[in-house]
């Protein structure tokens, strides 16, 4: 016999000899999943993104983004507390709504268009940690092809392998390999913290033009340094055909002065808060939820989790998983502003996009630069490699959350039972598979389709948003869900841990849901209506593809509803509650 | 001819559970139920009085106060509902019980007959006439005494130690023993005593393999149906997140050696899952009894030596 005590030392539950008392999911685990998520890498890409809307403040969209999420977070951790299953989404939906809403919502946000975020991440590791490494190493061949077609394409085919390795070691391994990763990547952090901090700025911006210089001048012929023409305002001048006017017989006096020009150049603010809470603004979120939307990535591991009913505690570890690495990003953009200026910065940024980048037209990596700090290659590299993890350490949840998403469907039988089947050693083998196959042909898509010329771009790479956009929709029906929870899953809702109390009847749960679907409805709104041309998610082309995911889903679900129909026993049966009295 | 069971497990004393797992027959379209072990609940809420027409209680951190008789029956269904015990105290009853085991130990015993006789006459009311079998196995946490009250039903069968006939000449071997817990609990015995206990049982079937169903409360050991948070054994206290394999050898012996059509388990509610083991499809549906969930698996047999299909349910 045992007995729970409240605060007043009072019993208020006693409790016999049985078995499976004891659960708890340590609240360091959860964090550490979502610090991940919300990675740190996709920040410094998401800043190089926000460059295409110059007008707005990075630092109040950040800030602004961060409180709507929170929001999102108290919305999961009531979903996860109040139905703790694996596959998360897909199973609120198709409880609250319906089996077709459920899965096909779910199938594009939790498993199509993960296929596309595979090339992403490769994308992202090449740009910001492999190709400054080998060009710290002088392996500049092997640098310039991770540029081509074929070297993205390679580089997520490692993507591939190294989400599936993380995949088959199993949630355990994966979190130990995670703890350590993030330990590492946090040192590596902190050296580039304290790095900024006793640098001055014009020792930076020396230690910048000399390894610009050592890695990319000289007999390397990748330092660029070219001149372009600025008006009285700074901004760059452009001829009849749209090309900015070079000027002749002159060069930027070093690689860090080309940054500046291009970030006056190219009308970069000077300062993170110039734009305030301006509409260019709240054009930048869209952008911020490419690295902040995910705190609750996990969602569709918690079947599997321990103490995953408490709603306190999976806010907290939610919560952690966001401000931590928000803390650190606007942090970071503190110190550069301070260091070198926010327009230089901005500039460093926009230089790749732009294609002017005088590295070569290399990406400026954040970590590299910082890096270059001390001139010291082995140095240089230890750090970059370090903080690579935090990149490294996150590439298991690109498949980990599909395969129990598939799980889920194939519980349902909405996909056959061998979707379900794991060997002897755990690995979700055909899982996998639906993950990997489809992954390796998007990756080639991406890498191989014809280039958009104003943008350098292929045509499948300007989709880069729908990987966010198709997750948002996703997020979008699971918030619907906790709004309606009480209404519509009542015997759920009432048996749940969620606060109750409301106004006029209806819960602050899902007064908080409805406020959150608003910033949802926003940031879709933005993405479909993209009065900047920014986001090119209504492309046809991009619509084609989304249709195409959406569509899949859809034939999916008629054809298993079909069959499973004549089987005896319709898939709504599954997802509907059983009745009480 | 099909025959269509509907298998769930662990209630733990959840009233909506129970309710939800009787209907489920309809809602499935099964021919024949089976309840897995584990009924019982493992927790009382004390009710506290504060007043002539006022309680208190506490339960998933949250302080109700409660005014008046409604509120209680409310407080009372609800308790009921997440598989807990709700009991009306006085605060120095409550004083008495807390500090006085075996008293308390009598409370629990009270509890969990009242609930299971309260439990059969509902179902007995259900089931009539509905033509349902409706087997129920306790399980490890289940007393002994309540094999009694479950077979003082009308229309369910108790499965505890039996073969029990299904439709189209299939058999049902059933055991809610268990390999050793860590909580010295009702019914849980050493590996070579288990074994022996199921062959035992197993022995009295008369169907040939394809045409038997195990119910054994406990999963086969080493299988994605017995993965569960590693405790340590002195202080009942999980390790870190460490999982480990908590399931039987015996039961995994048994099925390799008989090689039933189906083997039905429960025991770990966190390992929900289906498993090939030679030609046995082994099935633990899990449990989400605190939800008010029943987690549950739905199997067609062909009638003759083949299962056409099982899906995991949740409703």
């Amino acid at each position: 016999m045992a007995t729970d005590a409240s605060k007043s030392g009072e019993q208020t539950l006693f409790v016999r000899k049985a078995s499976g008392l004891v659960k708890g999911w340590s609240s360091t685990d959860g964090f550490r999943y979502s610090f991940f998520s919300v990675n740190l890498f996709l920040a410094i890409w998401s800043f190089a993104y926000a460059t295409f809307i110059p007008g707005g403040s990075m630092f109040w969209a950040i800030v602004i983004t961060a409180i709507f999420i929170i929001l999102e977070i108290v919305v999961y951790a009531g979903l996860i507390s109040a139905m703790p299953r694996a596959g998360g989404d897909y199973v609120w939906m198709t409880r609250i709504f319906h089996s077709s809403v459920g899965f096909v919502i779910a199938a594009v946000g939790w498993w199509f268009i993960l296929w596309l975020w595979t090339p992403i991440y490769a994308d992202m590791g090449v740009q910001t940690t492999i190709k400054p490494i080998f060009r710290i190493l002088g392996l500049h061949g092997a640098a310039d092809w991770l540029g081509t077609a074929t070297g993205i394409f390679v580089a997520s085919l490692v993507v591939i392998a190294i989400a599936s390795i993380l995949v088959a070691v199993g949630m355990k391994t994966y979190a130990n390999f995670q703890k350590w990763a993030m330990w590492i990547g946090l040192a590596g952090v902190i050296v580039c913290g304290i790095l900024l901090l006793v640098t001055s700025g014009d020792s930076f911006k020396e230690k910048f033009n000399q390894a610009a210089e050592k890695y990319y001048g000289g007999d390397v012929g990748l330092l660029d340094l070219t001149k372009y023409e600025q008006d009285e305002a700074g901004l760059f001048v452009y001829d009849d055909e749209g090309n900015m006017v070079v000027v002749e017989g002159e060069t930027n006096a070093g690689a860090f002065e080309a940054v500046e020009a291009v970030g006056a150049g190219t009308g970069m603010p000077t300062s993170t808060f110039s734009g305030g809470l301006s509409w260019a603004t709240w054009a930048i979120i869209p952008f911020m939820l490419f690295w902040m939307a995910w705190p609750n990535w996990g969602a569709t591991l918690y079947g599997e989790v321990r103490g995953a009913k408490d709603f306190r505690k999976n806010i907290y570890q939610m919560l952690g998983g966001l401000l931590v690495p928000t803390a650190i990003a606007l942090a970071f953009l503190g110190l550069m502003t301070w260091k070198v200026g926010y327009q230089a910065f901005m500039g460093m940024m926009a230089s790749f996009w732009w294609g002017i980048s005088p590295i070569g037209g290399d990406y400026i990596s954040p970590t590299a630069m910082i890096s270059w700090i001390v001139p010291n290659a082995a140095f240089q590299v230890i750090l970059i490699a370090a903080i690579s993890l935090l990149l490294f350490g996150w590439f298991g949840t690109l498949f980990l959350s599909s395969t129990r998403m598939i799980f889920a469907s194939a519980f349902d039988r909405i996909l056959p039972e061998r979707a379900a089947k794991v060997t002897s050693g755990g690995v979700p083998v055909v899982a996998l598979l639906l993950m990997t196959i489809p992954s390796t042909i998007v990756a080639a898509l991406y890498a191989y389709t014809p280039i958009v010329e104003e943008r350098g771009v292929t045509i499948v790479k300007l989709f880069t948003y729908d990987a966010t956009f198709g997750i948002i929709i996703m997020f979008l029906g699971s918030g619907l869900a906790f709004m309606v929870m009480k209404w519509r899953a009542r015997g759920i809702w009432e048996n749940s841990a969620l606060p109750k109390s409301g106004i006029a009847g209806i819960p602050w749960m899902a007064i908080i849901a409805a406020v959150y679907c608003a910033f949802l409805v926003f940031n879709i709104f933005m993405f479909v209506w993209d009065p900047d041309g920014v986001y090119y998610i209504n492309l046809w082309e991009s619509a084609l593809f989304m249709g195409g995911l959406y569509l899949a889903g859809v034939v999916i679900w008629i054809v298993a509803w079909t069959i499973r129909k004549k089987q005896g026993m319709e898939l709504e049966a599954v997802a509907k509650e059983i009745p009480v009295e | 001819m099909r025959v269509r069971l509907f298998f769930a497990t662990d209630v733990h004393g959840s009233e909506v559970c129970w309710r939800k797992f009787i209907n489920s027959a309809r809602h499935y379209e099964a021919d024949v139920l089976i309840l897995g072990g584990d009924m019982t609940g493992k927790a009382i809420v004390p009710i506290v009085q504060t007043g002539p027409e006022q309680w208190r209680y506490h339960m998933l951190d949250i302080t109700h106060d409660l005014n008046g008789a409604d509120d209680l029956a409310k407080a009372e269904r609800l308790i009921k509902d997440h598989g807990y015990y709700p009991v009306a105290l006085t605060p120095e009853e409550r004083d008495e019980y807390t500090s006085d085991e075996d008293k308390l130990e009598e409370l629990f015993h009270a509890q969990m007959r009242k609930t299971v006789e309260e439990w059969v006459e509902w179902a007995d009311m259900k089931l009539e006439g509905s033509g349902i079998q409706c087997i129920v196995c306790p399980g490890n946490d289940d007393r002994h005494d309540i094999d009694d009250i479950l077979a003082t039903s009308k229309h369910m069968q108790v499965g505890e130690g039996n073969v029990l006939d299904l439709p189209e000449g299939y058999q049902l071997a059933s055991s809610g023993w268990t390999n050793l817990t860590p909580w010295d609990t009702p019914r849980e015995e050493d590996e070579p005593k288990l074994k022996e206990r199921i062959m035992g049982i197993v022995k009295q079937a008369t169907v040939p393999p394809e045409r038997l169903v195990l119910g054994l409360h406990a999963p086969p050991y080493d299988t994605q149906l017995d993965v569960a948070p590693k405790i340590d054994w002195e202080t009942l206290t999980v390790q870190g997140q460490d999982s480990a394999h908590v399931g039987s050898t015996a039961v995994k012996e048994v099925i390799e050696e008989v090689q039933p059509i189906l083997s039905l388990h429960g025991h770990i509610h966190e390992s929900r899952a289906a498993v090939r083991i030679g030609r046995t499809l082994a099935v633990n549906p899990g449990s989400s009894y605190v939800e008010g969930m029943v987690a549950g698996v739905v199997v067609d047999l062909d009638g003759k030596s083949k299962l056409k299909r099982y899906r995991l349910t949740s409703g």
